[in-house]
């Protein structure tokens, strides 16, 4: 474990003097004096050592031994007092008798908490930085969450976990730390057990013990380039100072079902119909695609034929209820020598889509050991293994350009048989008119679908050694390896007419499908070696120093074949297919990292507190002379609550502040690819005699200058402790600058043909925000509670921008320009929906008719076009707020707690292939909401334009632009834990089950799916509403 | 512990301090990873095989920019395109064309990519250029390389057509042949007249004649007789634009001197390719045989010409080559010709109902009485559309046309070989409107031709292979930039211009006329100038019917007014053959968009960036 502990020398220090003291004191000791002997227990009976005993207005003191013993010589009604860093301070009045047991409540917050930050850890109170933790407690372990990184939601001000699926194996939360940092790669770093670069959703959320979220400079420079959008430090269980072996298994199984779904018409009649309205916007009926005999054909027979007139309700096909279950087992413990964590898990998740499946085992091991009095060794290995089952790359869709069949979703009419059981036989279209390439998504979700196995290890061996006081040398060797195979191997199938009983022309899998494979798979390594130096000097002053070398190196493979006319359409290995038509590819890449590392800590009297960091790292992605970076930071903190000439000011209001400032750089490579910068010639082949003839050409332009993306984060931080610290506030201002952000540069098109344009560092981007912390936590009696309040508020503004920028312009998609945040609101503004020609006479003429929606003329020059659009100050992709309420209450075993989150500040346009009031002619999967919106003349308050009206009608104007704002409830969850008498003969030592519910209610204006939801608008994999039931039991 | 004592801990934290510094890595050349897939250009251009990896590089590169101006033709009256098969941002899947409006009119605006693509060739070919220029410049073996020569040649013969096209479509352009290595280089280029361009273009095209040897080392690649043939054709639209005028095109004054000029050159540029390399066309032009209405067993030659089965042709002057199944190089002809009866091909173009008429008759040599369209489905009985004289979904009404009318189109029970899985399906029969129905013809149950794509009541035949194994997007047609039957007909074109019907020239279109089986023109038809000027046109319209030559020569003739009628008319309405109208096109059009459908718009993102840039009068 790379933590370097500067505690681990002090604290048996102070507890060996003070039993020297309590020795020395008992030899003084009067003939009154008895000895009182006991045993100190926490609240859940758990022995507590270390636990100060102390007699009131004397000398004498001791402190329990492992057991939780202590023994003490004390005068018959004099008071002992018991006291320790962590837990609530007792007295007890000596009487007769001997014996003392004393229960000790924790402590609802410690001045003595240690927070994990790189390469080591620090007590709280002595932090500089903005570091926020998060406990992964049994209540966040009692939740139905398939990652650790949905369940971050909330917890952390300026954190934003975004779910924008509910797809099972791909619902992690897209993580942003105070905003939208750099276009390229803005997620931040994660880092387990001093690892980066580990995938944060295939860590088992039970061997979690804390999370940190390292979010300004001062906590993040030392991860330097890699740090530049936050850190998230994730520290997994060890046994450490547990004697006992703890043995742990938890069960959580959830029921999930969609938040909000999408309503497509059974109602195939009426689908036609809908269709046929379509058409007569602009096709005489003798013209038009569907006959009303077709329809009313459809409405008899359909109530009496339903294979031969099918009115299928797709959404009801191709969804399920989902499933989620998540066992673990665990086993802690550890020595005076040694100590260990081992873990195994099995999660299984069913998603909402049928064929949506994923499964993942987890099992970890944790183990250190004490060779020597100075010198640890350790290893620390986690591996996994999943199984993964879906149809499309979002689930019901994808958005690559290179699947034309990604959005076919549009295309699922009601009149399509599914399946027939009877036959066997996948359905077509029937329909006199109907086109016969309309969609069966069910044909797709059985016979097509994507399998991926994925598996991971990562191992760590580390050795430290303290050859001398305060120094610590250390090395640590990681390896991260991954191998990941896909395959597809679709099953053969045609579309069938049950009406005409022959197959129709459409072949959804064609009977030569081709079996193909994938193969990924690389390694990651890395090397530190580190020196840790502390030392006191003077009387109170303490100073701690860092240095790490590390080198990191990547290595990713890939390899991929297909083979068409499988022997058997069972068989999925390239081998089980003719190699008559085959394709393959492959290759791999590599990249190397060397970085020099620095901090140094400095506390005065307790209470001024200096920290200084640096990073240097060299990348081989930039060509020599542009290969270094430089990221220094420097923090100071002032506890004023340690001042003595404050102390009566501040009386026992205010029990703990302190402010920090911390200033520093971090940098960011992402954008920059593995060989960019290197020339290479790239193949462009031609065909000579039948067969391809190697052609090169030069495709690159090198920008030998483009160096690091910079960012500079100055943050100021002011923490309070109210009322012995049970109200705490923390407040956070930061104002983030990245600077030479590295993005492609703009060519003249007399170039782009042929080049790709190289990386500049191209602007500036800057982030500021602010963040508040409330939290309350007390407890009456039995009675436990806390409220903890969170909010935050970060602007992104573009700030300069070296390319030229025109009135609209886009950079991959985003709308860029200064002084607004990236991919801002760029719209036309409208009248809403013109009701008499009346209406539109009185707008500028935009061939429009009643029924269309009416864009204003902003620029009043007579027309409208691209010049009329405006800008809004704000973000298509992200809020600008956040916030959260967390509150919990526990009365003697029962426990209640519920998280609601919200966000405000996000404006997105409501615009996809489900609602578009222009859909195809034909195979349109028509939505009840086409039905009933949509104005007519007999539906003038229709909330929708008129169907098959003006093309302008699906352009974006404020008319689909809505508000993203929500606010949710994220969670809430009962518990009960069992008393612990009732099972103590077993040997049970904790007994907990809780019932928990996930996002069940969201309040919104938002009228697509859900307003939480980011990226392609097309996608429907809803996000889940979960009902789940845990059982944590210890023993 | 006891030796602690004795070290100084400054000592310790100094001698692993130092080990931690030093400079170099535990794995070797850790900042230094090499690429690993392709080849550096350190060590290139040093050989022939070199010279020539580079040189099909840039054919591959100046491909695309050409090999789907099928779509262009949706700019004319006979050819609807009503959406592509291109992969965006891929450009050997048809990025150059991607956003190209393909419809009759207001698409000037939307071909900025064929521009950059266009200037990418540009860049390719000065690159070739610069580099075997450099090689030759070396001395000995290199400097008499006839490798070299040819390459040369051949990357002047590219450049040349690059600029050719740019010039057609955008008049004045920027123009340079140096090879950029910086945005500098080309950021403020301003645009070079049009004759100046021309005379480069003429200057590259002589050079390419001078050096590319008679015959081309392997088809796909070059000979003397395509660069005859396109330097011919570029005086042709030289002498186009001074005959006819481009008021569109600031600083450009036509002249009847010049005009005269380029259309003789023009003419010796075509008889030369026509008389001096022993070419002819495809099976000497004989018409072939053709199956009965319905049947599809014997095609025309014609229909051949335009499958894979004719590569390597000595019709075909210049060709691009796609490669088949594997090679990541086909074609998506089929694709974008047939329907989803083929590989599930999409049908994006497809032939409107007004080509019909067109055809002659293989009996009179002339037009036939025209089509009447009529719904076979209303009244629900007594329909008589399927047995009524002329009518157009009467397969009888098709009788003894021009065999190119088989060759390129299919009507009602037209059939074709369908084709799915690579395997074929048995023929499937095109019935209009009918969309993979069941039909069952003389006995035989068939699944009708399946497409959403077809709103004419025909499809094509032309570019779709009559045979099962390749995929819809795995074609390896090479496809034609100039053949012999074009150049023919350019050369009567040519000399009708200057001296009127010349009997060289008539008996070249009739040699044409001749692969559809008609007879000779009859006298009427080359009475004069004009009228042999109109069966030339008409020869173009069937001769290279999605070819991609209509749309530009309807500009260069100025023909849209002609063909579509005045600004602020009534415009014309595409139907069906079932009598629904379809499309209006230039209904009460202003006069601007006229203009601006004779010149393109110069892309406004590159004015935006470099003020010399002028843009073209209807587009300011």
């Amino acid at each position: 474990m790379p933590e370097t502990l500067h505690l681990r020398g002090k604290i048996p220090l102070f507890r060996i003097t003070l039993l020297l003291f309590s020795c020395l004191v008992s030899l003084f000791a009067t003939a009154q004096m008895k000895t009182i002997s006991g045993i100190v227990t926490d609240t859940a009976g758990t022995p507590l050592q270390g636990v100060t005993v102390s007699v009131l207005k004397s000398k004498a003191g001791t402190s329990t031994d492992v057991k939780g013993r202590f023994s003490i010589s004390a005068a018959v009604g004099s008071t002992l007092v018991f006291s320790s860093a962590n837990s609530e301070t007792s007295t007890v009045q000596v009487g007769t008798g001997d014996e003392y047991n004393v229960t000790l409540a924790q402590r609802v917050s410690s001045l003595n908490d240690v927070v994990v930050v790189g390469y080591g850890r620090q007590k709280k109170v002595n932090l500089v930085g903005s570091v926020g933790t998060v406990n992964v407690d049994e209540k966040i372990t009692g939740r139905a969450l398939p990652n650790i990184s949905a369940g971050l939601s909330g917890l952390v001000p300026g954190l934003a976990a975004t779910q924008s699926t509910g797809m099972a194996g791909r619902n992690g939360a897209a993580l942003l730390i105070r905003g939208l940092g750099t276009p390229n790669n803005s997620s931040p770093l994660i880092v387990v057990d001093g690892i980066p670069d580990v995938d944060i959703n295939r860590v088992n959320v039970n061997d979690i013990e804390t999370v940190s979220v390292l979010k300004d400079a001062t906590s993040a420079s030392v991860y330097g380039s890699r740090g530049a959008n936050g850190v998230i430090l994730i520290t997994t269980r060890t046994g450490k100072g547990m004697k006992k072996t703890l043995f742990n298994v938890t069960s959580n199984t959830a029921l999930e079902k969609p938040t909000k779904g999408i309503s497509f018409l059974a109602n195939y009649p009426l689908a036609l119909t809908t269709e046929q309205r379509r058409a007569a916007t602009n096709t005489l009926p003798g013209n038009q695609l569907y006959k009303n005999g077709t329809i009313d054909q459809w409405l008899a027979l359909g109530m009496i034929d339903p294979l031969r007139y099918p009115n299928t309700d797709w959404w009801k096909i191709i969804m399920r209820d989902g499933k989620m279950q998540n066992y673990n087992v665990s086993a802690a413990g550890g020595g005076d020598k040694s100590n260990f964590f081992i873990s195994a898990g099995y999660r299984k998740e069913n998603g909402l889509q049928i064929n949506n499946d994923y499964d993942q085992y987890n099992a970890r091991f944790n183990f250190d050991y004490k060779v020597r009095d100075n010198m640890n060794v350790g290893v620390k290995f986690s591996g996994n293994w999943s199984n993964f089952t879906y149809a499309l790359e979002e689930g019901f869709t994808d958005p690559a350009a290179t699947n034309t069949a990604g959005f076919d979703m549009q295309y699922a009419i009601a009149g399509i048989t599914p399946y027939d059981p009877a036959t066997g036989l996948y359905g077509g279209v029937m329909a006199y008119g109907e086109d016969p390439q309309a969609y069966n998504p069910y044909q797709l979700y059985i016979n097509s679908p994507n399998r991926q196995t994925r598996q991971e290890a990562n191992g760590t061996a580390y050795w430290d050694w303290s050859p001398i006081k305060g120094l610590t040398a250390a090395l640590d060797y990681n390896l991260i390896y991954y191998n990941q195979f896909n395959y597809t191997a679709p099953t053969p199938a045609q579309a069938f007419n049950f009406q005409t009983n022959a197959f129709g022309s459409r072949v959804y899998v064609g009977p030569n499908a081709a079996v193909s494979n994938t193969n990924l798979n690389g390694y990651k390594t890395l090397m530190n070696a580190r020196l840790n130096y502390h030392t006191n000097f003077g009387k109170n002053h303490d100073l701690s120093a860092l240095f790490v070398y590390s080198e990191e190196y990547w290595n990713d493979r890939f390899l991929s074949a297909s083979r068409n006319d499988r022997y058997s359409s069972a068989l999925s290995e390239i081998n089980g297919a003719l190699s008559n038509i085959i394709s393959n590819s492959g290759g791999s890449s590599a990249e190397g990292l060397q970085s020099y590392i620095g901090r140094v800590n400095y506390t005065a009297y307790g209470k001024y507190l200096l920290e200084g960091n640096f990073r240097v790292d060299g990348s081989s992605k930039f060509v020599p002379g542009q290969r270094f970076g430089f990221f220094p930071s420097v923090a100071v903190g002032w506890r004023f609550t340690e001042e003595q000439f404050l102390k009566p000011l501040l009386g026992d209001v205010l029990s703990n502040g302190k402010l920090r400032v911390s200033y520093g750089g971090l940098g960011n490579n992402s954008g920059v690819g593995r060989y960019e910068q290197q020339t290479t010639l790239s193949p462009n082949n031609y065909i000579i005699g039948g067969t391809q003839a190697v052609g090169l050409v030069n495709s690159k332009l090198l920008n030998l200058d483009l160096s690091w993306e910079s960012t500079k984060v100055f943050n100021l931080g002011l923490e309070l402790g109210f009322l012995n610290n049970k109200l705490t506030v923390e407040a956070d201002y930061y104002d983030r600058l990245t600077k030479d952000i590295i993005l492609g540069s703009q060519l003249s098109n007399l170039l782009t043909g042929a080049f790709s344009a190289p990386n500049t560092n191209i602007g500036s981007m800057r982030n500021r925000g602010v963040e508040l912390t409330l939290n309350w936590r007390d407890r009456v009696g039995q009675f436990n509670y806390g409220v903890s309040v969170n909010g935050s508020y970060n602007k992104t503004k573009l700030e300069s921008w070296s390319q030229l920028l025109t009135r609209g312009a886009t950079y991959s998609g985003n709308t860029v320009f200064l002084n607004m945040p990236y991919n801002y609101v760029y719209t036309y503004l409208d009248n809403g929906i013109a009701q008499t020609w009346a209406d539109i006479y009185k707008n500028t003429p935009q061939g429009a008719q009643p029924g269309d929606i009416l864009r204003q003329d902003l620029n009043g020059d007579g027309r409208i076009d691209g010049n009329d659009q405006t800008a809004m100050q704000a973000s298509r992709d992200r809020p600008t707020t956040s916030y959260t309420l967390n509150a919990y209450a526990s009365y003697k075993g029962v426990d209640i707690g519920m998280l609601w989150t919200g966000t405000a500040g996000r404006k997105d346009f409501w615009l996809n292939a489900f609602n578009n009031t222009n859909f195809g002619t034909s195979r349109f999967a028509v939505t009840e909401q086409l039905v009933n919106n949509p104005w007519t003349v007999e539906n003038r308050s229709g909330l929708w334009p008129r169907i098959g009206g003006s093309g302008n009608n699906t352009a974006l104007t404020n008319f689909w632009l809505d508000n993203m704002s929500y606010l949710r409830l994220k969670n809430i969850q009962l518990g009960y834990t069992f008393p612990k008498p009732m099972f103590k003969l077993l040997g049970v030592t904790n007994f907990r089950v809780a019932g928990t519910v996930e996002n069940l209610l969201t309040i919104t204006s938002f009228r697509g799916l859900d307003p939480e939801k980011a990226g392609n608008n097309n996608n429907i994999y809803p996000i889940v509403r979960s009902y789940s039931l845990a059982v944590q039991l210890g023993f | 512990m006891k030796q602690t004592k004795y070290i100084s801990p400054i000592f310790i934290v100094a001698v692993l301090a130092a080990l931690m510094l030093m400079p170099t890595s535990c794995r070797k050349n850790l900042l230094d990873q090499t690429p690993t897939t392709d080849p550096s250009p350190t060590t290139f251009w040093l050989t022939e095989t070199d010279a020539t990896a580079g040189m099909m590089g840039l054919y591959a590169a100046t491909r695309p920019c050409f090999d789907r101006d099928y779509y262009m033709d949706g700019q004319s009256e006979y050819f609807r395109c009503r959406g592509t098969s291109i992969t965006g941002g891929n450009l050997r899947l048809g990025d150059a064309y991607n956003g190209g409006n393909f419809n009759p009119t207001g698409y000037g605006a939307s071909f900025d990519n064929m521009y950059r693509y266009l200037y990418g060739a540009v860049d390719r070919a000065n690159y070739v250029i610069e580099n075997v220029t450099k090689m030759q410049a070396k001395g000995g073996a290199l400097a008499t390389s006839t490798v070299l020569q040819v390459i040369q040649g051949e990357a002047r013969l590219l450049r040349g057509m690059a600029y050719f096209k740019l010039i057609s479509m955008w008049g004045d352009v920027p123009y340079y042949t140096i090879s950029p290595t910086s945005n500098d280089q080309v950021a403020s280029l301003s645009r070079t007249p049009l004759a100046q361009v021309k005379d480069s273009i003429l200057s590259d095209f002589t050079y390419a004649f001078n050096n590319l040897p008679l015959k081309a080392n392997a088809v796909g690649r070059a000979s003397k007789p395509a660069a005859l043939a396109l330097r011919g054709k570029l005086q042709l639209y030289w002498g186009s634009w001074n005959k006819n005028g481009w008021p569109e095109l600031e600083g450009f004054t036509p002249s009847a001197t010049a005009a005269t000029a380029a259309f003789t050159a023009a003419a010796a540029d075509f008889k030369s390719v026509i008389s001096d390399y022993g070419l002819t066309l495809y099976l000497n032009g004989d018409p072939g045989q053709i199956d009965g209405l319905g049947k599809n067993d014997i095609l025309p030659n014609y229909y051949t010409l335009f499958t894979p089965k004719a590569n390597g042709n000595p019709e075909m002057l210049m060709v691009f080559t796609h490669g088949g199944t594997g090679t990541s190089q086909g074609e998506e002809l089929m694709r974008d010709f047939s329907g989803r009866s083929h590989e599930g091909s999409q049908c994006w173009v497809s032939p409107r109902y007004e080509i019909a008429d067109r055809y002659q008759s293989t009996i009179t040599g002339d037009f036939v009485t025209p089509l009447v369209p009529m719904n076979p489905t209303v009244p629900a009985s007594g329909n008589v559309a399927r047995t009524a004289l002329n009518s157009a979904v009467n397969p009888n009404s098709y009788l003894n046309r021009d065999y190119r009318m088989k060759s390129s189109i299919q009507w009602d029970f037209e059939q074709s070989v369908g084709m799915a899985s690579l395997a074929s399906t048995g023929n499937v029969p095109f019935i209009y409107q009918t969309w993979a129905g069941t039909v069952n013809i003389a006995g035989v149950n068939y699944i009708t031709y399946n497409t959403d794509g077809c709103n004419s009541g025909y499809v094509f035949r032309k570019f779709l292979r009559n045979y099962a194994g390749q995929g819809r997007s795995d074609g390896d047609f090479a496809w034609p930039i100039v053949r012999l039957a074009d150049v023919y007909l350019m050369y009567a074109e040519a000399t009708n211009e200057v001296s009127g019907p010349l009997a060289d020239a008539i008996a070249l279109v009739n040699s044409i006329r001749r692969r559809g089986n008609l007879p000779a023109l009859a006298a009427t038809k080359t009475a004069d100038k004009q009228t042999f000027f109109n069966a030339i046109e008409q020869e173009r319209i069937i001769e290279l019917f999605g070819e991609g030559q209509r749309s530009f020569d309807l500009r260069r003739w100025r023909a849209i007014e002609r063909v579509w009628g005045l600004p602020g008319s009534a415009g014309l309405w595409r139907i069906d053959t079932w009598g629904a109208n379809q499309q209006r096109y230039y209904q009460n059009t202003s006069d601007l968009e006229y203009k601006q459908n004779y010149i393109f718009r110069i892309p406004p993102g590159e004015r935006d960036r470099n003020p010399n840039l002028t843009q073209n009068i209807p587009w300011r």
